[in-house]
């Protein structure tokens, strides 16, 4: 059905309103672009060119001193290492527990009402930063890897929506395999997810960005610098420069060159610029699947 | 056949049902214990606020002080301020960032370019997938007193603006660059929608005389007004939050009177200075439950105006 409605708009014939539709999209693309290629462009020049004119369009000349000095000045490349070893330990479990708990609910049993009560309530109402904070120092999870991890766990929003997909498979398809004797454990491993591979690409996808992302809960419990994830450095490299520009801030001496922070920039969204066209489509499918199921 | 499915499984013993689902507990145990220690454990710390905490005593040693930290919450300026910028701060983004990604959706849905529509919406929606720091550091290029902007106002004659400096200007910002981050990703919700609606309407509309505007107005808007009504109580549901990752990497101590939200104003008297944990609670439990009352609130309000809400319009 979508695809003949496209066709049909396809063919029917461009009046002024396409024009100006057009046009307008354009330039909020264009804007959407812009802040991001005068990033990768004042990264690409050396401080002096880039002092006389900020605005560049194309380079004169392209150099990577910029990169260099990341690279042998700051730990971005050890940040890396961090935010993917988030990504990589954090990404499993999360997964994990979110689809076992999202193929529970799908399921009927004694209780069940009253426990998915007591998980949606914590999207509503939650202790807040500081107790956990405090629990997190308590369970002396401190300087570790394991409260960024663990603090979004389970995603009550993702598990209400992974919920929604196991209720719409075909009772039948449980049926049988209960016959033939399979717990639910096999089920869900052998039968469903099977068959919930692109709900699972998406799911990964999402918690992929949300780790590689995650700045705060780091930020917090991660004060040690060879454990720091790569937008904390990030912040680190842009901030002290930023203070020194815009108020003059006499405490901070030292300070990186624009150029030298952009190109911490274009290191830290690069992964992310490079697969996302790519991937877009699995986003968009878990946003559609969302949109329904609500 | 579903009556009589749920008559059969009631006439089952409680106890064998209970076996029976044996393995779903099994599956469910390590999340439920999660959800206590991460979720609930937590939610207990709220005693905290009505306490003078110690790190020592822990939560049951220290000094019961009742509403001793609200009250100083209503006495400190800084936090009142927090209060109202937060405030307005979200009211405007009701305002004026809401409504964006619907007019973006329809103006998508609307495009016949279908191959360039979704090269857009590619485009539109990358931002969403970038932290605040990153684009923080990118909108600092940009518009830093000597970035790339300012250099093209002086370039053609102007004055230089102070983005990060002019509170006005600044809060001007924090608008826009939201709807630049978010907008094509949020329309992505309402374009699922209009790709939905029969095209036999649309049909139907042109077939009486339907401008293209009318078949926007009559035939589009009325589908999304349900969506339009959840995601605005959701919306309504966060008024106290303000965004906290983007004004936390974008401002800073001269625009403070004008940007410092009640998160931003929570994180700095906790991890910047000598931490008080109970009164950061405190401030803290202030903010979940007016947002709790909001969500409830608007839901109850949406659903006697239109009849649809959160929690499924159906239900009675």
């Amino acid at each position: 059905m979508k695809k003949k409605e496209l066709k049909a708009k396809e063919n029917q014939k461009i009046e002024k309103t396409d024009i100006i539709l057009l046009v307008i999209l354009s330039i909020w693309c264009l804007i959407i672009i812009f802040p991001f290629y005068e990033a990768v462009m004042a990264s690409l020049v050396d401080g002096t060119a880039f002092a006389r004119n900020p605005l560049i369009i194309i380079p004169d000349k392209v150099i990577f001193d910029n990169y260099q000095v990341i690279f042998d000045f700051t730990n971005l490349l050890s940040g890396y290492k961090n935010t993917l070893i988030v990504v990589l330990l954090g990404v499993p479990i999360q997964l994990l527990m979110t689809v076992a708990t999202g193929y529970v609910f799908s399921q009927e049993f004694p209780g069940k009402k009253w426990l998915f009560k007591l998980m949606i309530f914590t999207m509503f109402f939650s202790g807040g930063v500081i107790p956990k904070y405090i629990l997190m120092r308590n369970l002396g999870l401190m300087n570790s890897y394991w409260p960024t991890i663990l603090v979004a766990a389970v995603s009550t929003y993702y598990m209400i929506i992974i919920k929604g997909s196991f209720e719409s498979m075909p009772p039948a398809l449980k049926e049988a395999a209960v016959i033939d004797g399979a717990t639910d454990i096999q089920v869900l491993f052998k039968i469903y997810l099977p068959l919930q591979m692109p709900m699972l690409a998406t799911f990964t996808l999402f918690f992929t960005v949300d780790l590689w992302n995650s700045w705060y809960w780091p930020m917090i419990t991660m004060s040690e610098p060879k454990l720091q994830v790569l937008p904390v450095i990030l912040r680190q490299v842009c901030n002290t420069a930023q203070n020194v520009s815009e108020y003059g801030d006499a405490s901070i001496t030292e300070s990186f060159g624009t150029g030298i922070k952009m190109a911490a920039t274009v290191l830290t969204m690069l992964p992310i610029m490079c697969f996302y066209p790519f991937l877009q489509k699995y986003f968009v499918k878990g946003v559609m699947v969302g949109s329904i199921k609500m | 056949m579903k009556v009589k499915s749920s008559l059969s499984v009631r006439q089952v013993p409680l106890k064998v049902r209970m076996w029976n689902a044996r393995y779903l507990y099994l599956l469910l145990l390590v999340p439920l214990v999660w959800y206590v220690i991460f979720q609930y454990i937590p939610m207990a710390g709220i005693g905290m606020a009505f306490e003078k905490y110690r790190f020592n005593k822990g939560l049951f040693g220290s000094p019961w002080v009742g509403l001793k930290h609200f009250e100083r919450l209503f006495n400190t300026p800084q936090f009142l301020t927090a209060l109202k910028n937060t405030l307005v701060i979200s009211l405007t983004r009701l305002v004026v960032e809401f409504p964006v990604p619907v007019i973006l959706a329809v103006m998508l849905t609307e495009m016949r370019f279908t191959r360039t529509a979704k090269i857009y919406q590619t485009v539109l929606t990358l931002p969403h997938f970038l932290t605040w720091i990153i684009l923080a550091a990118i909108f600092g290029n940009l518009l830093n007193s000597d970035g790339v902007i300012n250099t093209m106002i002086m370039n053609l004659g102007g004055q230089r603006v102070k983005f990060f400096t002019d509170g006005g200007i600044y809060r001007a910002f924090l608008y826009l660059s939201s709807i630049w981050k978010g907008a094509g990703w949020s329309a992505i919700m309402y374009m699922a929608v209009i790709t939905g609606i029969d095209p036999a309407l649309y049909e139907a509309a042109t077939l009486d005389g339907a401008s293209r505007m009318q078949r926007i107005l009559y035939v589009t808007l009325p589908h999304l007004k349900e969506i339009f009504v959840v995601m605005l109580v959701l919306k309504i549901g966060t008024l106290m939050n303000g965004d906290f990752e983007q004004i936390f990497t974008t401002y800073n101590a001269s625009v403070y009177n004008v940007a410092d939200t009640i998160d931003t104003y929570v994180y700095r008297i906790t991890f910047e200075k000598t931490p008080d944990y109970s009164f950061s609670t405190a401030v803290g439990l202030f903010k979940s439950v007016v947002n709790f009352i909001l969500l409830f609130g608007s839901d109850r309000l949406a659903k006697r105006i239109s009849g649809s809400g959160l929690f499924g319009g159906s239900e009675q």
